[in-house]
């Protein structure tokens, strides 16, 4: 087989073992419940990675607190309520022999769209300063708010094992509260939780150990971490944040006190001009933004550049100036991802490392493993494209067809915020939206009060014209 | 947020937007307000300025005063090319310059002494002290003009002035279209100074001169004797323009209170004595500011820093020396005289010693009008509601104007550098000192104002030449045809020294020169 280290299984220091070495890597979708109780939807869209032949999935952003949610309609894990859920989710996948690792997150400040219960309380984050993209606000947390949301990361890893999922990742890139203690760049505290990278780093540390004291030391725990900050992306007279050495730093903490892995990724902020790195669809914006023009101080600012001719090109240089060329994007995070494991492998060779970041070319994944710059990759857009991209490609040796690779153009990410997730990406439908929207739409399939007779959608042929009736 | 909270409930973003939207409107405002006012600093420095002059002399007669404001200011260039323009309205015969009214005009100056400059986006001129308090002597007829700062401006005709702009407002010709042609072939026009000119000047100062006019169309109408050089009425522009009194309502004798322009040196020792011809202020720096709002100046305009570099300059500019020779034997016989007959009213005029002065003597204090004798009109003209008004200027700040009183006669007034300051009495009646000392039945009925040729012997200036050098003199008369005293222009009183020898007349006037 020409992708053999792909399927080659991968075992983790926790036990749990995965039969290839490809992961779903977290992404969400409007699937679920305002309230943050689970759908079936929730359970179709996992699963149909599961049944594409993943070897695990990591979770939609789960909430361990209705108050760390970014936007109503994901599933959370706030309550014990939320455990029968989880478990359907869970044996839904595991059908497919597919591992479920359930993200425990908390988006602090990065709330796209509070919520009416959270609209008038303000968001959690390490600092009081404002969000400077879209101007999201944040109160910075009080010791006892920081005693509690470590509380309830520690309750969301009970909770998943409860639920009988194989494992849980904290949530520590990509901008969210983790990150927002660990960023020299946001972090602005005086206390114990700010100033030095120790004490940025002391509140992941205690989930870590609340997890550790809840579930005990087997329990699969691993850890997405952003190598580095890259907080003056867009503007360059923001600070840098966090450098890799200071992430590297991070990591060997974090497995000192027991996480199992590591997944890298990158940015301060979600999204990040590197992180989905790719396009950012301005004529999506304008659709779908308008959905957060009360969520920031910067919003309206954002949407009327956005619907500027004149300043969409400014906007489009800030975002594009620091990334890479479109044929680099695919495994643009493996130097750090390398530096990292190089860094933890020196004292635990045991701990594998994920890394993320447009991969979809089963040569580029197969290679990357095989030099030993990761373990394994967690791939989302380019599975949202190709939910069989294993089963239906790498396991039979071939590489998805140009027409049908994930152009990384971000369209899928510009959707979420009002439509089902999916792919948006119209040619890769040679240009038949019809056909694009039903794609997207087989995610309700099945439907949770199904008729008697069950026809999934995909299985419909196409739609007859209309006939033309003459008298 | 609790319960019986009426506050409106707002998101976090809300509150937050809320603080943003006021700290930026905050901001907008403090850049505003810092940008007008370093605006408006740069336009009073680079703009709204008036030009000024290192030389106390050249401040005195060209600098400004703040009557080149925007309002009662004239354009420079429109003011320069007037007497080209509109050579008809000037005086018969006279050179189309400002010199056809008495002006004098240094060379190298663009323009005459008595006129200041301001930019204010364009050129405007004023009216400053020298305008009335500078002129010339000369020994003889062909001899060069020698300029005596603070000496009346007898040759000044200010009233001429006027009409002459009046008489150049009304013209049909005073149109942005006429004038344009002339300013431009004189003055190099910006498109900003063109644009305002035509729009905004132009347009603007007819119909300010207009408006005057009309305020002082009195003045004007006929019967009534013309003020002729180095006489101005005082207040009768006062209660016509700055007090919008109904002029045509006034009582006749209120009307006529022409007077001659006074010497200003000396103004420290003056400061206490009543001042002004009937004495009506005691206040030098009164008398000042009253001065320079009928020059032009308004209580916001008023240039205070620059008036009071002339005022403290004034306060021991000394009176100039009588140039021409004198006959020391004859003056010190003179003195005796002085003393015996002038002293008790007009003092030693030494003002070192005038502490003793103003004790032993009446120098600066009133005789009453029925003791005196001299032409009323002037006494007549300062109202009680002059004086009321008189005391509404720069009300509401320091500088307010509170010692105007209503007198009973006129001033005796120290006869420091009295050579120059012919023709004599209040209302410039009487040509020469030593006329002066005639009963005033046997003074000149009739004689020529205006001439800078000096009468070394009767102490005053020539007034029995008509027209010399192509310059015609204004005829002043003091009784009409009929022999009765013209308003204003009467020549009677002050009959102090009439008795005296011919002899000792000739003596007192020799003495009278050195002082």
């Amino acid at each position: 087989m020409p992708f053999d280290p792909i399927f080659r299984p991968l075992t983790f220091p926790s036990g749990l073992t995965v039969k290839n070495r490809v992961f779903r890597s977290n992404i969400s979708g409007r699937f679920d419940n305002y309230d943050g109780s689970g759908n079936q939807a929730r359970i179709n869209w996992e699963t149909k990675f599961a049944r594409g032949g993943v070897g695990a999935i990591i979770s939609s952003f789960a909430p361990v607190s209705i108050r760390g949610r970014i936007i109503p309609g994901y599933a959370t894990i706030d309550g014990d309520d939320k455990i029968p859920f989880w478990r359907a989710v869970g044996e839904s996948v595991h059908r497919y022999d597919c591992r479920f690792i359930l993200q425990l997150s908390h988006g602090g400040r990065q709330q796209d769209v509070a919520g009416v219960e959270n609209q008038m309380r303000g968001a959690l984050s390490s600092t009081g300063e404002i969000e400077t993209f879209h101007g999201l606000v944040a109160k910075a947390m009080t010791a006892a708010e920081i005693r509690q949301t470590v509380e309830d990361f520690a309750q969301g890893a009970r909770r998943a094992r409860e639920a009988g999922l194989d494992g849980v990742e904290l949530h520590g890139a990509n901008g969210y509260l983790i990150t927002q203690f660990l960023s020299s760049a946001i972090n602005d505290r005086t206390d114990e939780y700010g100033g030095s990278l120790e004490n940025r780093a002391r509140f992941v540390m205690e989930i870590v150990r609340a997890i550790r004291r809840e579930v005990g030391p087997d329990f699969h725990l691993q850890m997405k971490i952003s190598a580095v900050d890259d907080d003056n992306a867009i503007f360059p007279w923001q600070k840098r944040g966090n450098r890799l050495e200071d992430s590297i730093q991070v990591c060997r903490w974090l497995v000192q006190e027991g996480v199992h892995a590591l997944h890298v990724s990158t940015g301060s902020m979600f999204p990040h001009p590197r992180n989905p790195m790719g396009g950012f669809p301005i004529d999506e914006a304008v659709r779908w933004y308008d959905l957060m023009l009360s969520s920031g101080v910067h919003t309206h600012r954002n949407y009327f550049i956005f619907r500027s001719k004149l300043l969409r090109p400014v906007f489009k240089y800030l975002w594009h100036r620091t990334q890479e060329p479109p044929e680099k994007i695919e495994g643009a995070n493996l130097a750090h991802a390398r530096a990292i494991r190089d860094a933890v492998h020196a004292t635990n060779p045991e701990i594998p490392v994920l890394c993320t970041g447009g991969f979809q070319t089963g040569s580029v994944i197969s290679e990357a493993i095989e030099r030993g710059d990761c373990d394994a990759v967690s791939i989302a857009r380019p599975l949202l494209a190709n939910n069989d991209l294993v089963n239906g490609f790498f396991a039979q040796g071939r590489e998805v067809p140009q027409e049908k690779r994930c152009t990384y153009c971000n369209r899928c990410l510009m959707n979420v915020l009002e439509n089902p997730m999916g792919c948006y990406e119209l040619s890769r439908f040679g240009g038949d939206y019809d056909a694009m929207i039903r794609e997207v739409m087989t995610v309700f399939e099945p439907k949770p009060f199904p008729p008697a007779e069950v026809i999934p959608l995909t299985d419909l042929p196409p739609q007859a014209a209309p006939v033309e009736v003459r008298p | 947020m609790r319960p019986g909270d009426d506050r409106p409930l707002l998101t976090a973003v809300e509150e937050a937007r809320r603080r943003v939207r006021r700290r930026r409107w905050m901001i907008v405002l403090a850049v505003l307000a810092g940008a007008s006012i370093a605006g408006y600093l740069w336009f009073r420095r680079n703009v709204d300025r008036p030009v000024d002059y290192a030389d106390i002399g050249m401040h005195f007669k060209y600098g400004s005063i703040g009557s080149d404001n925007p309002v009662r200011g004239i354009p420079i260039a429109i003011f320069k090319i007037l007497p080209k323009a509109f050579p008809q309205h000037l005086p018969p015969g006279a050179p189309r310059d400002y010199t056809a009214f008495g002006f004098v005009q240094e060379p190298g100056q663009e323009l005459p002494i008595g006129f200041s400059r301001r930019r204010f986006v364009i050129e405007l001129a004023g009216l400053n002290c020298a305008s009335c308090h500078t002129s010339t002597v000369r020994e003889r007829p062909d001899a060069d003009p020698v300029v005596y700062l603070g000496m009346p401006s007898h040759t000044v005709n200010l009233q001429a002035l006027f009409k002459f702009f009046f008489d150049c407002a009304a013209d049909q010709r005073f149109t942005p279209q006429d004038l344009m042609l002339i300013i431009e072939a004189e003055t190099r026009l910006n498109p900003v100074e063109r644009y305002l000119m035509r729009t905004q000047a132009i347009p603007q100062m007819r119909t300010v001169l207009l408006a005057q006019r009309d305020r002082l169309a009195y003045m004007f109408e006929p019967g009534r004797a013309p003020a002729g050089p180095g006489r101005v009425d005082t207040f009768g522009p006062y209660k016509a323009i700055q007090y919008r009194f109904p002029m045509t309502h006034l009582p006749a004798r209120e009307l006529a209170g022409t007077s001659d322009f006074p010497s200003i040196w000396n103004q420290a020792p003056r400061e206490g004595l009543q001042l002004h011809w009937d004495g009506n202020n005691t206040s030098v720096r009164e008398r000042n500011f009253s001065a320079a709002f009928g020059a032009g100046a308004t209580p916001a305009t008023v240039d205070i820093p620059r008036m009071n570099r002339i005022a403290d300059w004034l306060r021991d500019f000394p009176a100039p020396r009588y140039p021409f020779p004198v006959d020391a034997a004859l003056a010190a016989q003179g003195e005796g005289v002085y003393r015996r007959e002038c002293y008790q009213c007009h003092g030693a005029n030494d003002f070192g010693a005038n502490g003793r002065d103003r004790r032993e003597t009446q120098v600066g204090r009133v005789t009453k009008l029925a003791e005196i004798g001299t032409d009323p009109h002037r006494l007549w003209s300062f109202t009680p509601e002059v004086s009321v008004h008189q005391a509404t200027l720069m009300a509401g700040t320091v500088e307010r104007l509170r010692h105007f009183r209503v007198t009973d006669g006129y001033a005796n007034l120290p006869l420091d550098g009295v050579w120059l300051r012919a023709p004599y009495l209040h209302n410039g009646s009487v040509p020469t000192l030593y006329d002066l000392l005639k009963p005033a039945d046997q003074r000149p009925r009739a004689f020529y104002r205006g001439n800078d040729v000096y009468d070394q012997r009767d102490a005053g200036f020539v007034h029995t030449v008509a027209e010399q050098g192509g310059r015609r003199f204004f005829l002043h008369r003091t009784h009409d045809d009929g022999g009765r005293p013209l308003p204003a222009n009467s020549n009677q009183g002050h009959e102090y020294g009439t008795a005296l020898s011919e002899a000792e007349k000739r003596q007192l006037v020799e003495y009278l020169k050195t002082l």
